[in-house]
This record gives C-alpha cells, sequence and structure tokens, in this order.
C-alpha cells in the first residue's frame, strides 16, 4: 500500500467543485452533452464492454499475468474454466510470499501459507456487470470520450485498443486491450490527469480455449491441515433498504447502484453500504459505528484505489474506488445524514 | 503545501536539523524511502520533535482537545533518543514505518499544540483569533491525516460492485490479495 497526501492543487480544485455553481454548470453540461450524444457512441463502447465481461466469465484460459502498481510489479498465475455452467478460477502469485485465490462462483478462498490462515469469502460478482442501462450508457458518453486505439500484438494474440478518455478531473482514463477473436482483455491500464499509467494489468502469456480440468483450479489441499486459522466473512449480500445516510455532492455522472446494510467481518454492527458507478468504476461509500475516539482518517492508495477516510460523530466514514483521491475526498464530505 | 508559520523548528535552521518540510512529508508518508531513516535519526533533536508533534496534533487541538501536558515534547524526545533504531527497510504490508510512527505520535501527544499555544500566547490577547487562523491553515496540511490502511473487508466488498471486475474477471482481486496480511486484521 502506499499512503498518498492530496497537494493543495487537489484541495483548491475539490473547493471549486463543491460550491453549489459549480455544482449546477456541471449538471447544465451533461444536460447538453447527453442531448449530443450520437447513440452509437453508448453502444460501440458497451459492446466492447460487453463482449469483454463475457469473455471473462465464459471462457477456459490460463496465463501469466503481471500486474503494476506504485513502482511494483507482481507477476501471477491464472487459470479461468467454465464447467458445466460452474464458474472455477485459480490465481498464483508467483512472487513474494505464496498467495492462492480460489473462486468457485461466488465462494472466494484466499490461501496465506505463509500465516497458515486461509480466509474464506462469500462473493457475489454477478453484481458487478448487468447489461448497461441506458441511462448508464449515458453517463458513459456524457463523461468519456470513448475511441478506438491501435492494433497491438500482446501476448502473442492480435488486440485491439480502446480508450476511455475522461472529460473531467473527477475520474481516471481506461485503456484496454481485447483480444480480437474473443474478445478478452489482455491487458488494462488505469491513467491519471497526466495520462500516466496508475495501474496496468497485462498477461504475457496465454492460452485461450485451453483443454482445462478441475485438477488445475483446485485448492492446495483437500481438507485443511489442523494447525491453519480460518476466517470466514459472513454471507450476505446487500439487503437493499434506506440506510440514514446519503451523498449530498455525488460527482457528476456517477448514480446509486444499490444501498443497504451488510454484516462485515470484524465488524460488530452491520456497516451501511452504497455504491454508485459512471458506467466504468465504481465507488464504495461505508459507514460503520465507531467509538468517539479519534480514527486514523486521510487518503491512501492501493493500485488504482484511492480511499478516504472521515470521521463523523460516531461513525467512520470511509469511501474507497478506481477514482482519483480528489473523487472519494469530495464524496466523504459530502456523506450525510438523510 | 500551506507553510506552517510559527512551527518550532521551522526557522531555515540547516545542517544537522531536521527541515520542518522533511518532518511533513515523513508525517505525510510522501518522503522518499531513501530519506526516512536519516529523518527519523535527526529526529532525535528535540525540536525536531516538537515540529513532528505540532504537525499531527495541531488538527487535533483545533478541535477541542484541551489537556494540558507540559513538558510533553522534551519527554517525547527523551524517550525518542532511548529508543534503539527499529526502521526496517520498506517491507510489503500495511503498516509501513511512516503510518506506525504517525499513529504513535497522534495517540501520544495529543495536547502539545495547545501546550505550544498556552506558552507562547497570551490567551484573550487580541493576537490569538490570528494564531487561530494561522493554525488552522497549518492544519489544512495536517497530519492529523495519519495514513489509514486500506480496509481489507471493504476492498473485497467493494470489488463485487465494480464493472472492472467483470471485464477483466479476478484480476481485481490481485489488488485485494497483494497487499494483504492477515496477521494485521482485527
Amino acid at each position: 500500500m502506499r499512503a498518498r497526501r492530496t497537494p493543495a492543487a487537489s484541495r483548491r480544485r475539490l473547493g471549486g467543485w463543491s460550491r453549489p455553481l459549480g455544482a449546477g454548470c456541471r449538471a447544465g453540461l451533461v444536460v447538453v452533452a447527453l442531448a449530443a450524444v450520437p447513440a452509437a457512441y453508448g453502444q460501440d463502447a458497451a459492446a466492447w464492454l460487453q463482449r469483454a465481461a463475457g469473455a471473462a466469465r465464459g471462457l477456459n484460459y490460463v496465463g501469466t499475468i503481471v500486474y503494476e502498481h506504485g513502482g511494483r510489479v507482481e507477476t501471477s498465475r491464472l487459470v479461468h474454466l467454465l464447467e458445466s455452467g460452474s464458474e472455477f478460477e485459480k490465481l498464483t502469485n508467483l512472487d513474494g510470499p505464496a498467495r492462492e485465490v480460489i473462486r468457485n462462483n461466488d465462494l472466494v478462498r484466499c490461501y496465506y501459507p505463509d500465516a497458515k490462515i486461509i480466509r474464506i469469502e462469500p462473493r457475489s460478482f454477478r453484481n458487478a456487470f448487468p447489461s448497461l442501462l441506458p441511462q448508464q450508457l449515458n453517463a458513459l458518453a456524457a463523461h468519456y470520450f470513448f475511441r478506438k486505439g491501435e492494433l497491438a500484438r500482446i501476448a502473442g494474440l492480435e488486440t485491439q485498443a480502446f480508450v476511455f478518455e475522461p472529460k473531467d478531473g473527477l475520474r481516471y482514463g481506461h485503456k484496454f486491450w481485447a483480444d480480437i477473436a474473443s474478445g478478452l482483455l489482455l491487458k488494462a491500464r488505469l491513467l491519471n490527469e497526466k495520462n500516466e499509467p496508475i495501474e496496468q494489468f497485462a498477461f504475457i502469456d496465454i492460452q485461450i480455449g485451453a483443454k482445462l480440468d478441475r485438477e488445475q483450479v483446485k485448492p492446495p489441499f483437500s481438507s485443511l491441515p489442523t494447525d491453519w486459522q480460518v476466517r470466514e466473512s459472513p454471507p450476505g449480500e446487500v439487503q437493499p433498504q434506506e440506510t440514514g445516510w446519503v451523498v449530498k455532492d455525488l460527482p457528476a455522472g456517477f448514480a446509486k447502484v444499490v444501498e443497504g446494510f451488510r454484516r462485515l467481518r470484524g465488524k460488530s454492527a452491520p456497516v451501511a453500504h452504497l455504491v454508485f458507478s459512471d458506467g466504468l468504476v465504481a465507488v464504495s461509500v461505508f459507514v460503520e459505528p465507531v467509538p468517539p475516539t479519534p480514527q486514523p482518517v486521510g487518503l491512501s492508495q492501493q493500485g488504482g484505489i484511492n480511499v478516504y477516510s472521515r470521521q463523523l460523530d460516531d461513525y467512520l466514514v470511509t469511501v474507497l474506488g478506481e477514482a482519483p483521491g480528489a473523487t472519494v475526498r469530495q464524496i466523504a464530505y459530502s456523506v450525510a445524514h438523510r | 503545501m500551506g507553510k506552517l508559520q510559527g512551527a518550532p523548528g521551522d526557522d531555515g535552521a540547516a545542517g544537522a536539523m531536521v527541515k520542518a518540510e522533511e518532518i511533513s512529508l515523513l508525517v505525510d508518508g510522501e518522503l522518499d524511502v531513501e530519506r526516512i531513516e536519516g529523518v527519523c535519526t535527526r529526529l532525535r533533536d528535540a525540536d525536531s520533535v516538537t515540529t513532528w508533534v505540532c504537525y499531527h496534533v495541531i488538527g487535533d487541538a483545533l478541535r477541542g482537545s484541551s489537556a494540558i501536558m507540559p513538558g510533553f515534547a522534551a519527554r517525547f524526545a527523551t524517550r525518542l533518543a532511548a529508543e534503539p533504531t527499529v526502521l526496517s527497510p520498506p517491507r510489503r504490508g500495511p503498516a509501513p514505518a511512516a503510518i506506525a510512527w504517525a499513529a504513535a505520535a497522534t495517540v501520544a501527544a495529543v495536547s502539545v499544540v495547545a501546550w505550544v499555544a498556552m506558552t507562547t500566547l497570551p490567551i484573550g490577547d487580541a493576537s490569538l483569533p490570528a494564531a487561530l487562523a494561522t493554525a488552522r491553515q497549518a492544519a489544512s496540511v495536517r497530519a492529523a491525516d495519519t495514513r489509514p490502511a486500506v480496509d481489507n473487508e471493504y476492498l473485497l466488498v467493494h470489488q463485487e460492485y465494480s464493472p472492472t471486475t467483470a471485464i477483466q474477471g479476478a484480476r481485481p482481486y490481485l489488488r485485494a490479495v497483494a497487499a494483504t496480511d492477515p496477521n494485521a486484521r482485527p
């Protein structure tokens, strides 16, 4: 993890954004932009995204991924198998302390052999990318320039690059390279406002449509050694309901995807969880009750994810997402009781 | 960066003294890795400690912490000087030295700014609002923003809803796993 401090310049910009006048201007611009968007834009962008999502889920593939972030490079092996409608995935890091993530549909198990810990995480990935709704297409079109980029060869395969360039400073840029034959993303890059890469995933070798079997996605051992600790997260998705919390100054283009309470491991009380998306990325807002003692607050960063925490009376507000620090900070400071 | 006017140690003294800016960078976790050890070593100087603590607690003091502990900075410096140097090279995981230091200083030193204010400002004097304004300005770069470790539980839950998770398969899970120290969790 790399901690980061918001520069003074961002703070000044933030101040500007949070003025009501600024918000009004933005809203006006959005309306104008929406009216002017050719329908083909959103559909073209969405077609690429949908194809990538479908390929990631529906294909069998095995390859080596290089993950670069904050000056670090990590290499992992990924195996993905779809068998009889069931999804299996195994991710093993190849350097540093051994870590293994094994996913079977919505159940994720993380193995930490050095610490002899297994974490079991019930996860629901179906929520992540439902068919894009018309308003999400509009949001994409209103807040990103979409264009096709170059043809490039990656991991030995021909890819088509496509780019989402943000129209404002509230979001990062995205560049994807999709395998032309299958649509699978072979490389993805997150770019900051200076067009510098913040985070990148790339396959350096991959076999798509490989003949795979369950053997290649099985856990490191069939029964857990007795000296391992099991840490299990409470199951359950967000039960949609009003939480009593609201984001008063939501950055343009973000719309609420879900709101509710959920139980999290290590938290005694249910945590309010609100998710906002601009069609391409999501920002989560968590609000949990805390004792009235000072909590760790401020901005931190992990790869392409920025996190901002602040204390609001007896609550800790944490906002995180694939968005610039100033954006998560703006959201954090506009969280209020409904 | 806002200028921390009147902060002890910010008088431009050169040489072995730690510059206030270096302390600010350290507090913010922005100091170059190569410089951390040197700055921490030189932090054993009492004035530097006061500056360090000042950066940390000025925001807290403004928010109403009022416990006064005269001589805290001096005691802190003495204790610090007696501590062995335990800074290890940067490691993976959520507890870089800067966070640990910041947390320790914040927890330990809530009232030094109040103390500094009490000993340097005639309370009730007309200059107090100006001093507070300066302090407020300093607080905007304040280190009360001690860097929190990214809450992995949140990160994992967030992935479920992130469109990038879906278009990139489980790859974003790398983020969650790459930096996770399972022992550092509650």
